[in-house]
């Protein structure tokens, strides 16, 4: 039964303020670097890209590489000058995307 | 605002006479008021098995919980032949060897040897014994065994206990006799006396902090899911919230139908089998969700423990064994968290009893995993180089029992997060 990521983001802000979005995600970001206890290497299953829209234009992305820890966190901040969606996606090495999105309301 | 399925806590108190036609109200755990449980067989897997990627060294030859087999310590100090003629060279990387029992570097500091790096000070910082005027005999006899000088020593009988021979204590003697000046600490970290005492400040209530709290949504997902009877714990439990607001905080239970203590973990292992039918086991991951969820739903309650008459038998039987010494290494719990509490063990904190139950289970960041009280009791058995037992055994229960009143009155917060 897979987690859900954790978003947090307000439910309301006033035109033009900058919002700060906080998003967790759970992932065992295994680095390939590992060994188990036979000394064979633990292959490589990171999420390697995040990427946030709002309203189908992006605000921020980042290239994930293997050093990020498990359940990686990602905070940064966004100007809204309307209402609308905030939607996430992670891939995996696999080519798995998650999603998740959020409706933020502006006045 | 958090989205993700924590459940926002309902203040109404409800009795709740359900489709199993029991009565729930306070938890005085009195007899007419026993909840079904499975009373045959055991709530772990038998034969036990240590957990994947422990150490797997057989340890029975040494004192665990429900075996003494240790040999008693010597009745004097042994005497030498002679001078001791050590090579002092090979004994400076014999003290920092971190493949025997964690190296003298663990208590104490000693001069240059490991490079000073984080040492201990459960011991007496040794950089200038070599000027403290110890015979050879001494010397030897502290390393070999130090009961002989101090009955009631936490240091391990390196020699008795068979981690060094002697020609290796010799060496580490004569290199014990060349430390006469302080250590070269590369930073004021290094120094133990220095270091300062760590402070837990991750709000481990906080989702976006603690990925312990996911366990949670995946324990309300268990809590709807019919077992083989048909029924889930919601059949009987519609709401959990109200109804076990405290539960958890009055646990461990002496349970007189099995005449042994029980801590949530195995409650649920026997409810849910002679209820729903589901088979939850101790140390599976659905036992350690469920314990989490019924633990989280009495967060912010005092520990209040059961101090009926075999509850309070429990914890004295707990408290000796919490004192009894165990395993290669020949520590006590209470050498750890008692005697030597509030000092650096290498760069590990020592922390007192008191304070140690209330946020079992716990997210242990270095496992990437929950874990429960019995597996920390587990860890801390291998780790010292004894035996675990399986979970559900008896002494852990009376351990467990021990602890909790240790924690009385202190409000639970689970899932904690540690190391």
């Amino acid at each position: 039964m897979a987690e859900r990521p954790r978003l947090k983001i307000p439910s309301e802000a006033k035109k033009g303020e900058l919002i700060e979005i906080k998003t967790l995600m759970p992932h065992i970001m295994e680095s390939g670097q590992r060994k188990d206890k036979d000394g064979k290497t633990i292959p490589r299953k990171i999420i390697n890209k995040f990427t946030c829209e709002f309203n189908g234009k992006p605000v921020f992305s980042a290239d994930l590489e293997p050093a990020i820890a498990a359940n990686p966190y990602m905070q940064f901040f966004a100007k809204v000058e309307e209402s609308g969606t905030f939607k996430f996606s992670w891939t995996d090495d696999d080519g798995t995307i998650t999603t998740a999105e959020e409706k933020i309301t502006v006045s | 605002m958090i989205r993700g399925g924590i459940l926002a806590g309902s203040a109404a108190a409800l009795l709740i006479v359900g489709a199993c036609g029991l009565a729930i109200g306070t938890y005085a755990h009195a007899k007419d008021k026993q909840a079904p449980l499975e009373l045959k067989g055991d709530a772990a897997a038998r034969p036990w098995a240590r957990y994947s990627g422990w150490p797997e060294r057989d340890e029975s030859k040494w004192n665990t919980l429900d075996h003494i087999s240790s040999p008693p310590a010597p009745k004097g100090p042994r005497k030498l032949a002679g001078p001791i003629n050590g090579d002092a060279a090979k004994g400076s990387k014999l003290v920092a060897d971190r493949g025997r029992g964690g190296s003298c570097l663990a208590c104490h500091v000693m001069g240059p040897a490991g490079g000073a790096n984080l040492p201990g000070n459960v011991g007496p910082n040794l950089s200038e014994i070599g000027n403290a005027g110890l015979s050879d005999e001494q010397f030897f006899n502290f390393v070999y065994d130090a009961r002989v000088y101090n009955a009631e020593t936490v240091m391990p009988p390196w020699g008795s206990h068979g981690v060094f021979s002697d020609a290796e204590i010799n060496d580490m003697v004569a290199f014990l006799k060349t430390l006469k000046s302080p250590a070269p600490f590369k930073t004021t970290l290094d120094d133990p006396d220095k270091r300062p005492d760590p402070v837990e400040k991750r709000d481990n209530l906080d989702p976006m902090e603690n990925p312990g709290l996911w366990t949670i949504d995946k324990a309300q997902a268990l809590w709807k899911e019919n077992g083989p009877g048909g029924k889930s714990c919601n059949s009987c439990h519609s709401n959990p919230a109200a109804t076990f607001k405290t539960w958890a905080a009055s646990m461990p239970m002496w349970e007189p139908r099995l005449k042994k203590v029980l801590g949530v973990e195995e409650f649920i292992t026997r409810h849910a089998k002679a209820t729903t039918g589901a088979a939850w086991l101790m140390e599976t991951d659905d036992n350690r969700a469920m314990s989490v969820y019924l633990h989280f739903l009495a967060n912010g309650q005092p520990i209040n423990v059961d101090m009926s008459p075999p509850a309070k038998a429990a914890a004295e039987r707990g408290k000796a064994l919490a004192n009894r010494k165990l395993g290669e290494l020949n520590f006590a719990c209470t050498d750890c968290h008692g005697k030597s509490a509030n000092h650096w063990i290498r760069g590990q904190w020592l922390a007192v009893l008191k304070g140690q139950y209330d946020h079992f289970p716990t997210w242990r960041t270095s496992q990437q995993k929950i874990w429960d009280i019995r597996q920390r009791f587990q860890w801390c058995q291998v780790n010292i180089r004894a035996n675990e037992l399986p979970p559900d055994s008896k002494e852990y229960g009376d351990l467990e029992m021990y602890l909790a009143t240790q924690s009385q009155g202190l409000k639970l917060s689970v899932p904690g997060i540690r190391g």
